[in-house]
């Protein structure tokens, strides 16, 4: 469960003040599938980036289930990140030098889970994204689309509560966006919660709930309103 | 722990040029430490070991005056009393120009007593030693080195044949057993005449040197407070006219000689090691603001801080233990080939200097290693994403 509770980030550069996130206020449920919708600059990776643990707000109360996580140390954090959350971003961020099987082991290390375990669920995650067969490949011989399977069994083999994606169908073709996107329905499908972050309105007209954001401010898209998406982007 | 040294490795390794510049000057600093060091106690043993060939029981007075002493061959002779002293001989030495009808050679001669050959421990390769009647009679007789023999006649066989030294036409009786190169003093390069001819060739009264030896290894304290007796008694100031040299003093003399070059190395060590550790730390900064976006994707997935850190500092460690592991190899085939040039075979890296220098290596890895490595565990997990 997340709750985001009058949140605001400032970025200070060069004497001009860029309010990258507004009073923003979002709860999102423990299955709920929302995706975020918004145009270049308005706030969408910053949202991400608070929700996920990797940079804290300058004002309002941040609760991941249930705890104001201002009360969790850098450790705590860090282990929150590896548990609780699975990124995936637009630009993949595997480690190139680390074949596919390495860069989905790389978070269970880090919690120390057991050689013999990681292989299991490695395997597994990896199986579950169609790339069984490519464990042993570098992102350098994979595949956009490989690629960002690779990234997507990453985020699913902590076994997360959430699943947070900016816009990882961004570097894709549309054919790959659809297979990536399928997959995430049905991680949701199978109980996990997904942010979603996007500028393409189809793909966030996937989502059962969909948020709108300009300039940093939040506003609740109708269900099926694509007019709505449209009147924000006009 | 075993993934993050498998981590480093990959990493070190990725990159082998850089990574070798890098460790070169831990490499440089390894090899000049151990073999320096190793030389330095190759040669000490040596060196040490051509003392002890001297006889362990030798000793050795010199009265530093001019004056006469009031030691003369009798009292010499009561000096030896087979308890704590078993033999006495006195000695006068000079450079001379000897002659053969051959050719000319400049060589130390020296006047001994009949018991100098067994003090000195001694033997002869023909003929024999120039003995207690020699001496007696005054008999222009001598025993040659071999350099000597070599030198003035071209031949070893020369037992009958005639030197001249200073007018005096010396009949050789015997040619002395090779010693070989040594680094104090060389017998082969000796003419040795009976002492009391000697005393007649210089026009000198006095005994202002002998040697002496100890009976036994267990009674030499006892042996040298004899001799010390005896001297002090004869000459006017017994702190400053006389000196003993006894084997263990040289030896002690020698232990300072190498706690000096010891110091000197350490010294020598903790530079190299200081610039091959700042070429360490140089080139970990430099990795670390190469791999932000690496660092930034890490702590998005979960690593803590102090995983990073290790990630860093295990690197270091391992590129500045491989640096010390490549030096430690050089030295080791540097000092091999160093042992015929240097005429000691035994020369080899010591154990003492390897532990050191992989102590040293592991220190300056962590030390050099600690700040990038930190740097990297700060980073900013956000700005290390947008990264380039
Ligand atoms: N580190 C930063 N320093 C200064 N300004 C920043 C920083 N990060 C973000 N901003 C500013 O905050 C605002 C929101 O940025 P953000 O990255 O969240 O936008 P976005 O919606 O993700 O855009 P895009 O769709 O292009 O990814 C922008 O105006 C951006 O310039
Ligand atoms: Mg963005």
């Amino acid at each position: 469960m997340i709750e985001l509770e009058d949140i605001q980030k400032r970025y200070v550069l060069g004497g001009e003040t860029v309010t990258a996130l507004d009073h923003v206020n979002l709860t999102v449920g423990d299955h709920e599938y929302v995706s975020i919708i918004g145009p270049s600059g308005s706030g969408k990776s910053t949202l991400m980036n608070i929700i996920g643990c990797l940079d804290a707000a300058d004002g309002g109360v941040y609760r991941l289930d249930g705890v104001d996580i201002a009360r969790y140390s850098q450790r705590q954090l860090a282990a929150i990140r590896g548990r609780k959350i699975g990124f995936v971003f637009q630009q993949f961020n595997l480690l190139q030098k680390l074949t596919a099987y390495e860069n989905v082991e790389l978070p269970l290390i880090y919690q120390g889970v057991s050689e013999k375990e990681r292989r299991v669920r490695v395997g597994e995650a990896l199986s579950r994204v169609g790339l069984g067969q490519r464990m042993h490949h570098r992102p350098n011989q994979l595949s956009g689309g490989q690629q960002q399977r690779v990234a997507v069994a990453r985020a699913v083999v902590t076994r997360p509560s959430i699943i947070l994606a900016d816009e990882p169908t961004g570097n894709l073709d549309s054919k790959t966006t659809v297979e990536i996107m399928d997959m995430l329905e049905e991680l949701h499908a199978q109980g996990n919660a997904i942010v979603l972050i996007t500028h393409n309105p189809e793909i966030a007209a996937r989502a059962p709930r969909c948020v709108h954001i300009r300039d940093g401010r939040l506003s609740e898209v109708e269900p099926g309103g694509s007019r709505a998406v449209e009147g924000g982007g006009a | 722990m075993k993934q993050s040294i498998k981590m480093a490795l990959s990493s070190i390794l990725s990159n082998k040029m850089r990574s070798f510049l890098t460790v070169l000057g831990v490499i440089i600093g390894v090899v000049a430490v151990v073999v320096l060091s190793s030389l330095g106690e190759g040669a000490m043993d040596s060196v040490t070991g051509q003392i002890e060939d001297l006889g362990a029981n030798l000793m050795q007075v010199t009265v530093k005056t001019d004056r006469y002493t009031g030691i003369d061959l009798d009292n010499l002779a009561s000096l030896a009393d087979g308890e704590t002293i078993s033999a006495v001989s006195p000695v006068l030495s000079q450079s001379v120009t000897a002659k053969s009808t051959l050719d000319t050679y400049d060589c130390t001669l020296e006047g001994v007593g009949a018991s100098y050959f067994y003090i000195r421990q001694l033997e002869v390769e023909q003929g024999v030693t120039v003995g207690e009647l020699d001496n007696d009679l005054r008999l222009p007789v001598c025993v040659i080195g071999v350099k000597v023999a070599d030198r003035l006649f071209g031949t070893r066989d020369v037992v009958g044949q005639s030197v001249s030294v200073r007018g005096y036409d010396l009949r050789i009786v015997g040619v002395l057993e090779e010693q070989g190169s040594s680094m104090i003093i060389s017998d082969d390069e000796k003419i040795i005449i009976p002492f009391t001819l000697a005393q007649r060739m210089f026009g000198s009264t006095s005994i202002t040197s002998f040697y002496a030896s100890g009976a036994s290894e267990d009674v030499m304290d006892q042996a040298e407070q004899r001799l010390r007796r005896f001297v002090s008694a004869r000459v006017s100031d017994p702190d400053d006219d006389f000196s003993l040299t006894s084997q263990s003093a040289v030896l002690d003399m020698m232990d300072e000689v190498t706690a000096t070059l010891t110091t000197l190395i350490t010294g020598i060590a903790g530079i190299a090691l200081l610039v091959g550790g700042i070429g360490i730390m140089n080139i970990m900064l430099v990795s670390v603001t190469e791999r932000t976006r690496e660092i930034g994707i890490r702590k998005a997935i979960g690593a803590p801080r102090s995983a990073i850190l290790m990630q860093f500092l295990v690197e270091a460690i391992v590129l500045s233990v491989a640096g010390a592991l490549i030096g430690l190899a050089v030295s080791t085939a540097l000092l091999m080939a160093l042992r015929g040039p240097m005429g000691i075979p035994t020369l080899a890296v010591s154990p003492g200097s390897a532990t050191l220098a992989l102590t040293f290596a592991v220190c300056i890895g962590v030390l050099f290693g600690i700040y990038p490595a930190n740097k990297a565990s700060k980073l900013n997990p956000i700005e290390a994403l947008r990264h380039e």
